[in-house]
């Protein structure tokens, strides 16, 4: 398969002060367990390549992805939700395997190391991984 | 005679089968108490959150900030209104603790607006509220009071006790840590340690939770703050997955910023 690796941008929502909401406008989203602020969200990569290793652990899963550089072969940590949260988007600790081809699109990290917040995945051929039987 | 009858009385009660007999009748009335309990089993979470895979909410943080309540500026009276836009406007103070902002347990009451499930357990002496990040409201319903003078010292969660008024819970809260802000998106609202909840927690339907929610603060709000919390029943799994924050935490603190370690 051939890998790639882009970056493209997104469409950023404008960002609306509504009355009364003050307080949260100025600070940055919270993911359940850590500021969001290390994440770039007006910014998504699609990461082509094959998974390296899945881990289904607290407080976050990972996907290590191995995708292809300019260079070869270079290794993304992605952060999930916690186990509970994608058992209950459908996801459980066998969906992705070692070895299995991926599309995973990403909000990469705002100081350029090889890591992101996960926003979506398929496999290779564009099934999306949550709605593949176990 | 009479002596003969209260011995035979008092025999009859300490024997093993005398004791068992005021262990039934105390089992009998703790069961009556059951029955007439509300049955609030099953998995809840706050209506206002739907997470995505990623750990995010579902329809984006601006739907996600339309539904929370406690982000949304207290009525505070003059002096603690000034110090809350004060805090809103140092900007450089808020950016550095967001930064490194991490949270692994959510103090009173954000916790009952946080993501996590949770379930409620209604027993005679008290009802728990059992969070799958393990934390744990204990509201005593034994008809006990707040512990008085130096027994009572302020927590995260602060000292609940209530009582029942037909299938409502009614739930007093004191003794709630000032230091706490209110929830991790209103970092810099904050309350006294004079902040007096009352909430009145029911089953509106048979797949919600209602919790109508007052704050009386005299030192720092004008007026009491008053809203109301609602719960959906989780279908989507049927039992509780517990969640923790030190099996394999890869977002560190390093020099000021959050990285992410290597697996």
């Amino acid at each position: 398969m051939g890998m790639q690796y882009g970056r493209q941008s997104v469409r950023s929502k404008s960002k609306r002060c509504y009355a009364g909401l003050m307080a949260s406008v100025l600070i940055a989203p919270v993911l359940a367990h850590h500021s969001g602020a290390m994440f770039d969200e007006k910014v998504s990569v699609t990461l082509v390549g094959t998974v390296k290793e899945f881990q289904w652990t607290n407080p976050h899963c990972w996907i290590q992805v191995l995708a292809l550089d300019k260079s070869g072969p270079v290794e993304w940590s992605v952060e999930m939700g916690s186990p509970s949260q994608l058992f209950r988007g459908g996801w459980k600790p066998k969906t992705v395997h070692v070895g299995d081809a991926i599309v995973v699109v990403i909000h990469p990290m705002r100081d350029g190391t090889k890591g992101g917040l996960f926003v979506s995945a398929s496999r290779g051929d564009g099934t999306p991984f949550e709605s593949v039987p176990q | 005679m009479r002596n003969s009858s209260l011995v035979v009385l008092i025999l009859v009660l300490t024997s093993p089968a005398g004791l068992a007999t005021e262990a039934a009748s105390g089992d009998s009335a703790r069961i009556s108490q059951f029955a007439r309990l509300p049955n609030w089993s099953g998995l809840w979470v706050s209506a206002a959150w739907s997470l995505g895979t990623s750990g995010r909410p579902a329809g984006g943080e601006e739907e996600l900030k339309a539904k929370l309540q406690l982000i949304r500026p207290p009525p505070y009276n003059a002096q603690w209104a000034a110090k809350y836009e004060a805090a809103l406007q140092d900007k450089a103070a808020l950016a550095a603790r967001t930064a490194t902002f991490k949270v692994c347990t959510r103090s009173f009451p954000a916790l009952m607006e946080a993501p996590q499930q949770f379930q409620v357990a209604t027993l005679p002496e008290e009802t728990l509220l059992i969070f799958e990040n393990g934390q744990v409201r204990h509201v005593y319903t034994d008809g006990r009071s707040h512990p008085a003078g130096d027994d009572l010292w302020p927590t995260p969660l602060g000292d609940s006790v209530g009582h029942w008024e037909g299938q409502t819970l009614i739930i007093d809260t004191v003794a709630r840590s000032a230091s706490e802000s209110l929830a991790p998106r209103a970092r810099v609202a904050l309350l006294s340690e004079d902040a007096h909840f009352t909430e009145r927690l029911r089953k509106v339907d048979a797949n919600t939770l209602e919790d109508e929610m007052r704050i009386d603060d005299p030192t720092a709000l004008a007026s009491p703050w008053i809203f109301t919390l609602r719960f959906r029943r989780v279908t989507e799994m049927n039992r509780m997955i517990s969640t923790n924050c030190v099996e394999n935490d890869r977002v560190q603190v390093i020099d000021g910023k959050m990285v992410i370690t290597n697996p």
